[in-house]
């Protein structure tokens, strides 16, 4: 149970390489082994599948063939989720606005946890100055509403996949910094580091030998999280008329345009809506899932 | 005399934190392709003579240094004129003195709702758990947490324009002193919208501390001593989960007022949202850095008072 955190050898041997083939071996089946993780997985397996099918155009229709013969069809087995009012194939445009939330959405989770989790390393090793500048800076982030802070950025940089991206990875920085940097702290001061401190290792080896393999559980587990919201920030933005450009469709974009003929074609605002929130439901059970298994108190209920 | 210290260290560092914040905001604004000045002229900026725009450049104060312009700008902030609107040439203070009470009025209600539904179906669940009545709590955190406030809220109008014939742009908007009733029946259904999201976070935040809380040893005491079960919810559990509960509350405002900005564009309400969006789209970037600060200003605050109110009820705060 008291996995590495003391770096010495536990008493009970079994008990050990178990641990070990599930830290190193098994992430899938650890997280498989609890119920979120397992419902996550499917999910986000499916999510995945669909959106790489989305950008590879690989769908049944392609997304921006208008046909008159087809307008405003309902559910059929020919048209998953009907058609709109230009007789568009609602699912494969569903299909593709979630590749284009996909990639916009792991882009900017690259970025946040890229500069979020050094930036929470570096505030939990160093000492007190450096520490505190960085605390303060986030603290600063922090304080801007991260959809907000998203809108200022895409007005600065105008309407694009990367700069969506960056808008929307910036706001999440701090969540990582602070995630981040508590369990820092904690390993700091732990027997094995002070261990390797005496040693005479470097910092740098210190810090990415021994210190970041031990948080990569909580960063793992903050990802999934942070994808969950990357995906409704960017579904958010492109609602309110501020995502890429057209022609390339995105979820939100189809929210906000099916809502007025969602009266007389309910299919065309429900089918975006639930590739949206299913999406989201996945990556969010997903992050439940990596909790459990990476915490050992969850993990044994 | 700690509780005055505290307080007093409280307010600095959030002074301080309002400042970078400015700070932040001024830099991210000025990263703003194009001249926003000469787009708001709709002209392109070969028709301009040098002189006429170095004179545009003046008189909105953009063509100086960036140095100087942060300065020149905090120290408007600081004797409360936050410039004119590059477009409607409005006063930003004008536009803004309309448009908050209205999300003011909207976040006040979105939070009420959601405080109650939250700590109520919490509580609810905490005291049953594993059984139905928890199941309830956790159905509602789960569909609260995954459904985006813009598509409930277009679901919503959809199906209200279509069975009650109502349209969030029949009527224009009128304050609450003016007819109280339908003010309340303008603002009641975006508040619900936004509430959703909020009772999810604080139901789940209710449930996790009461549980913690009810398995510590004082809690076994009381009950074993024969406390009243009222009095054990209220007084031992309740009370002790209040800092967490307010924690979430205090953060959950930050999502409340990215909200808003989606909510007011559904159901057309005329507020700070709604004006961050047009001036957005226009580029008017004194009216966006402005409108960015305040709800900055107003979360940081927010925070600050939450902090504050622990070291008024909790005296395990005060210790440091």
């Amino acid at each position: 149970m008291s996995l590495d955190t003391t770096g010495l050898p536990l008493p009970t041997p079994s008990i050990d390489t178990g641990e070990i083939v599930v830290r190193h071996g098994g992430w899938v089946r650890a997280v498989w082994r609890s119920r979120n993780g397992r419902i996550g997985m499917i999910i986000v397996g499916l999510v995945l599948i669909g959106g790489i099918c989305g950008l590879a155009n690989f769908t049944p229709y392609a997304p921006d063939a208008q046909n008159p013969q087809t307008v405003l069809k309902g559910v059929s087995f020919a048209h998953l989720m009907g058609t709109d009012q230009f007789g568009r194939d609602v699912f494969s445009g569903a299909l593709q606005g979630l590749g284009v939330s996909l990639e916009i959405a792991f882009l900017a989770v690259v970025i946040a946890g890229a500069i979020g989790s050094l930036g929470g390393i570096v505030a939990g090793f160093f000492g007190k100055w450096t520490s505190a500048t960085i605390m303060r800076a986030t603290d600063m982030m922090f304080a801007i509403p991260t959809v907000l802070f998203a809108l200022a950025i895409v007005t600065a940089l105008g309407p694009s996949i990367i700069d969506s991206a960056i808008a929307i990875g910036v706001g999440w920085v701090p969540i990582y910094v602070r995630v981040v940097r508590s369990p820092v702290l904690a390993l700091r001061e732990s027997d094995f580091v002070r261990a390797g401190r005496v040693l005479g290792y470097s910092r740098a080896r210190l810090l990415f030998r021994h210190i970041l393999p031990n948080v990569t559980g909580v960063i793992a587990v903050q990802t999934s999280l942070a994808l969950a919201w990357a995906i409704l920030a960017e579904a958010s933005l492109s609602f309110l008329g501020l995502g890429p450009p057209p022609p390339t469709q995105s979820l939100g974009e189809m929210v906000s345009n099916a809502s007025s003929i969602a009266s007389i074609a309910w299919w065309a605002l429900a089918g975006p809506s639930l590739v949206i929130v299913i999406a989201v439901i996945g990556f969010n059970f997903l992050g439940d899932g990596l909790r459990d298994a990476s915490d050992p108190r969850t993990r044994t209920r | 005399m700690s509780i005055i210290l505290a307080v007093v260290r409280r307010t600095l560092s959030t002074i301080v934190t309002l400042f970078g914040v400015s700070v932040i905001i001024f830099v991210v604004l000025r990263l703003l392709p194009g001249n926003a000045v000469t787009e708001s002229l709709g002209v392109s900026e070969g028709l301009l003579t040098k002189a006429q725009i170095a004179a545009l450049n003046h008189y909105y104060g953009v063509g100086q240094p960036l140095l100087q312009q942060y300065w020149s700008w905090l120290h408007s902030l600081l004797t409360g004129n936050l410039g004119v609107s590059l477009v409607s040439r409005e006063p930003v203070s004008t536009l803004i003195g309309t448009a908050l009470p209205v999300t003011l009025e909207l976040a006040f209600f979105a939070m009420l709702i959601g405080v109650i539904i939250g700590i109520g179906f919490g509580m609810w669940s905490a005291l049953h758990p594993g059984r139905w009545q928890d199941d309830i709590g956790q159905g509602i955190s789960v569909v609260g947490l995954a459904i985006p406030s813009f598509i409930l809220g277009t679901v919503l109008v959809v199906f209200m324009s279509s069975h009650f014939h109502y349209f969030p742009s029949s009527l224009p908007f009128v304050g609450v002193f003016t007819n109280p009733w339908l003010n309340f029946q303008q603002i009641i259904f975006p508040a619900l919208v936004l509430s959703l999201g909020i009772a999810a976070a604080i139901l789940r935040t209710t449930r996790a501390a009461v549980l913690e809380i009810s398995g510590l040893n004082f809690a076994r005491t009381a009950l074993g001593k024969g406390v009243s079960r009222q009095a054990f919810v209220w007084r031992h559990l309740f009370f002790n989960a209040l800092t967490a509960v307010t924690t979430m509350s205090g953060i959950q405002l930050g999502y409340l007022l990215g909200g808003t900005v989606i909510i007011e564009q559904i159901f057309i309400l005329p507020g700070l949202g709604r004006l961050l969006i047009t001036s957005i789209n226009d580029r008017d970037f004194p009216v966006v850095q402005s409108v960015v600060l305040i709800f900055a200003a107003g979360f940081v605050i927010v925070n600050m008072l939450v902090d504050v109110f622990y070291t008024l009820i909790d005296p395990r705060t005060r210790k440091r």
